[in-house]
């Protein structure tokens, strides 16, 4: 359906950026690409929150560091809002910190601030798709993030099993292969070639696992929430 | 107010206070008692004596002719004594004498209540018999010379059915002649008018030393047994000792009014023998108190009271005879002691080497009191004072003994804190030192961070900049590749914040990020990276430092290819080969002469450098097409400290 819409109209893209001369860049960039058009700017937290109370578009890009607020509440709020928005993280090092904690907020992918304009428009466009780029160390903190001893050892399997129940999701072998791959320095067609799966599999995969960082964070929230007997 | 009470009993003089504040109540109460007390005293006596040889008993009846015969004397009335009596030591061939007194009682009335005589003190050396209008109504049945002539005497007057107060008392005395026969008032009244007199006689004369000696006994063997298992403190053994001695010298106060169970000699040789005894050992324990021995005079004081001890055993002097010269001997090494004790607690600061040094020179006097009254040369009423001296000296020795054992508490409990302060201090310098150590090491890390960074910044970023900035300058901007120029360094700092995070021992994480950073160039370049990692083991050295190290040696490599090859394809393969890693970068393009390179010579040299520094080798292999370069690494080395 994407492709479709994608061929007749073009993607509408929002900036959440106070950064000027990124936001040129990212103009440019957009202009060059007739399939992409933008639709919004917001150079502020508040003015991002008004921005979301509009028709939502296609896809966003946020910007971690706001004058006002941080871009990582306005993810969360976009993602509520905006359900059927592919969320990005504006970052120039793709720190696993930032990158994490936007994943976790709902974004599925990232932007290179440095990337060449060309690379920026086709990032846009792949995210939309259902690309999602894990650096090699966003992948180990994944791992090490779902990995089953890695919660406190001392609550015991009975509280695991709990956690089970709780909806806390884990990842699957597949996926956990991937992750791994994807330390050791493999590109996505190496991976797919090497797991015997297409790439758009490992895109796939990919995708999910982002997705159930999102829900992890979210579900153990309310689970130690309880656990604090705050819900 | 409690506090103000709880703050007086704190103070140091206050048990003093209270001791000598219970003293005198107890002293007044006595008095009260004594003034409230009655009876009749009976002070005007005839005294007639006659001479004789050895001990009769006493006649049923006294003599009519006493009333009128001797001479008017006013009791107490005691002869002056001879120094040194008798040297025969036979009781049948002794010279003795008997001694009468004849008192007439004044008229009482006749209300048949039970009359009783008291008699403060007597002092025979010999036997006594009381009559009552000529009937004998008491008699000494204990042992001539040790016969509790120290105990007062309460006596009934026998009531019979003609009874009636007796007009006329007489009082028979057979002792050695020369000694003994001296005689006390008499007092005649019902039991509530003496009985008050004669308690307190009794107690303070009788019950007080007798007590005392007891109880020191008592904490004596205590002391004894305390010394058995702690054998290097004398000071308890000494404590026993002295408790004996005391004890066997007291003995003479409270018993003799019934049959001693030894002989008189050998009862006088205990009570004389064993005040030299307590001298020795009151000195000895003086030293031990202040801490300095004296085998001198110790020596000497030994040698008297050996030799004193020896002299008064029973058959060679009898010491109840010749109680008054032995006694002076006794005086004089009694003074010297004391003296001594004195000077040396100054000398050595003990107070209580000083309390008991003054004790016994207290006690030296009143045995010169005592001895006064044991020749007779004081009123026969008075008391003899250094009874009462020695049961200061009971309390003084508990005083000191409590003292010790306070202070022993006190030095454990001090020494239990003492240990914990040492502990608490102990660790607390513990804590501070290693605080320090941190500190430091955290410095020392901080600063070779700041080194790392610096010099990777010196070497990379750093030049690069710089020379774009010349270039700026000198207008020579169509050369450059700005672009170019400025994407190397937004990888340069990549690599840098790369660098900071751990790798945790995995190289191929590492490499997987160079990868990551390095892939879009790559790609721009027109370059294929054929991506070759095979297992490697965890590098157990591979720190922040050192991952650096490696991905600006890697970077080189590949900028190297980028730059000079003109190659289509870039193999990177990772392999472990025996204790070593290989990490090649191979290319298929124009070949590569590391010594022949011009503008690679200070890239190469800072990659042979950094491989030397994290203890790697680099080696370019020959290959038929391309150019390869080799990063051995170690599996595991010996950490050297960072240099």
């Amino acid at each position: 359906m994407s492709m479709e819409a994608a061929s007749t109209t073009p993607l509408k893209v929002a900036l959440v950026e106070d950064d000027a001369a990124f936001q040129q860049a990212f103009r440019n960039a957009l202009a060059a690409a007739p399939d992409l058009s933008m639709v919004g700017v917001a150079a502020t937290a508040a003015e991002a929150r008004v921005m979301l109370g509009e028709a939502p578009c296609d896809v966003l890009v946020v910007d971690l560091g706001l004058p006002d607020g941080s871009g990582v509440d306005i993810i969360g709020e976009a993602h509520g809002r905006w359900p059927g928005c592919a969320i990005m993280v504006a970052t120039t090092f793709a720190d696993e910190r930032h990158v994490i904690a936007s994943i976790e907020a709902g974004a599925s992918g990232y932007l290179l601030k440095d990337s060449p304009l060309p690379t920026i428009a086709e990032d846009i466009r792949v995210l939309h798709a259902g690309g999602s780029p894990i650096s090699p160390r966003i992948a180990r903190q994944v791992l090490m993030r779902f990995r089953p001893d890695e919660k406190p050892a001392e609550e015991g399997s009975a509280d695991a099993e709990a956690a089970e129940k709780s909806g806390i999701p884990s990842l699957s072998e597949r996926e956990k292969e991937t992750l791994q791959l994807i330390t050791r320095g493999f590109s996505f067609e190496e991976i797919a070639e090497l797991m015997g799966v297409s790439r758009n599999t490992v895109l796939t995969f990919v995708r999910r696992i982002y997705a159930k960082l999102e829900v992890r964070s979210k579900t153990e929230a309310v689970f130690e929430a309880r656990a604090y007997g705050l819900l | 107010m409690a506090s103000s009470r709880l703050a007086l009993t704190q103070h140091r003089w206050f048990p003093w206070v209270a001791w000598v504040l219970a003293g005198l109540v107890a002293l007044g109460v006595a008095f009260v008692i004594e003034s409230r007390s009655g009876g009749h005293r009976l002070t005007a006596a005839r005294m007639t004596t006659s001479d004789t040889t050895g001990y009769q008993l006493p006649p049923a009846t006294s003599p009519e002719s006493l009333r009128t015969s001797g001479r008017a004397v006013t009791m107490p009335h005691a002869p002056a004594p001879v120094f040194a009596p008798t040297a025969e030591t036979s009781p049948q061939k002794i010279a003795t004498r008997v001694t009468w007194y004849s008192l007439s009682v004044p008229p009482l009335p006749d209300d048949g209540r039970q009359l009783y005589l008291y008699i403060p003190r007597w002092k025979s050396d010999g036997s006594l018999a009381v009559y009552a209008d000529g009937h004998l109504i008491h008699q000494s049945h204990a042992n001539l010379q040790w016969n509790g002539s120290n105990e007062p005497l309460l006596i009934k007057v026998p009531r019979t059915d003609v009874s009636h107060p007796p007009h006329r008392l007489d009082i028979r005395m057979q002792h050695v002649r020369g000694i003994g026969g001296a005689f006390s008032s008499v007092w005649i009244g019902t039991y509530r008018q003496l009985a008050p007199r004669y308690t307190i006689r009794e107690i303070l004369q009788v019950q007080l030393t007798s007590f005392s000696s007891f109880a020191f006994l008592a904490t004596g063997v205590f002391a004894f047994f305390v010394w058995l298992t702690r054998r290097n403190e004398p000071i308890y053994l000494l404590y026993f000792l002295t408790s004996a001695l005391v004890f066997l010298r007291m003995l003479h106060t409270f018993v003799g009014v019934h049959p001693l169970i030894i002989s008189d000699a050998w009862f006088g040789w205990l009570t004389v023998a064993s005040p030299y005894w307590m001298i020795v050992v009151l000195h000895l324990f003086v030293a031990e108190l202040h801490g300095k021995r004296q085998p001198w005079l110790t020596g000497a004081a030994l040698l008297v009271s050996i030799v004193s001890t020896i002299a008064t055993l029973p058959g060679l002097i009898d010491p109840t005879l010749m109680s008054a010269p032995v006694y002076v001997n006794l005086l004089i090494l009694g003074v010297v002691v004391a003296f001594n004790g004195v000077r040396q607690s100054v000398r050595f600061k003990s107070r209580d080497a000083m309390l008991l040094s003054i004790w016994c020179l207290i006690t030296v006097v009143s045995g010169i009191y005592d001895l006064g009254l044991q020749q007779n040369l004081i009123s026969i009423e008075s008391v003899f004072v250094s009874n009462f001296t020695g049961v200061g000296f009971t309390l003084l020795f508990w005083y000191i003994m409590f003292g010790r054992y306070i202070e022993a508490l006190e030095t454990a409990t001090q020494a239990k804190a003492d240990l914990a302060r040492r502990l608490a201090q102990r660790e607390a310098e513990l804590t501070a030192s290693h605080a320090k150590l941190r500190e430091v090491e955290r410095r020392e890390l901080l600063h070779q961070e700041r080194q790392r960074l610096m010099q990777d910044m010196h070497d990379g970023l750093g030049s690069t900049l710089v020379g774009a900035l010349r270039a700026f300058e000198g207008g020579k901007t169509a050369e450059l590749d700005t672009v170019g120029i400025l994407r190397g360094c937004i990888d340069d700092l990549k690599l840098t914040i790369d660098s900071m995070e751990p790798v945790e021992t995995d190289l191929l994480l590492l490499l997987a990020t160079l990868r990551f950073r390095l892939q879009p160039r790559l790609e721009a370049a027109g370059v294929k990276l054929v991506w070759d990692a095979g297992e490697v083991p965890p590098l157990e050295w591979l720190d922040q430092r050192h991952a650096l190290h490696i991905l600006r040696i890697m970077q080189e490599a590949i900028a190297n290819v980028l730059k000079h090859s003109g190659a289509k394809t870039l193999t990177v393969s990772v392999r472990a080969e025996g204790d070593q890693v290989l990490v090649r970068v191979q290319d298929d393009g124009r070949g590569f002469e590391p010594a022949g390179l011009p503008a690679g010579g200070r890239g190469l040299a800072n990659q042979l450098s950094r491989a030397e520094a994290i203890g790697g080798a680099i080696r370019w292999e020959e290959t038929q097409r391309g150019s390869s370069l080799a990063l051995a690494l170690p599996v595991s080395k010996v950490r050297r400290p960072l240099s």
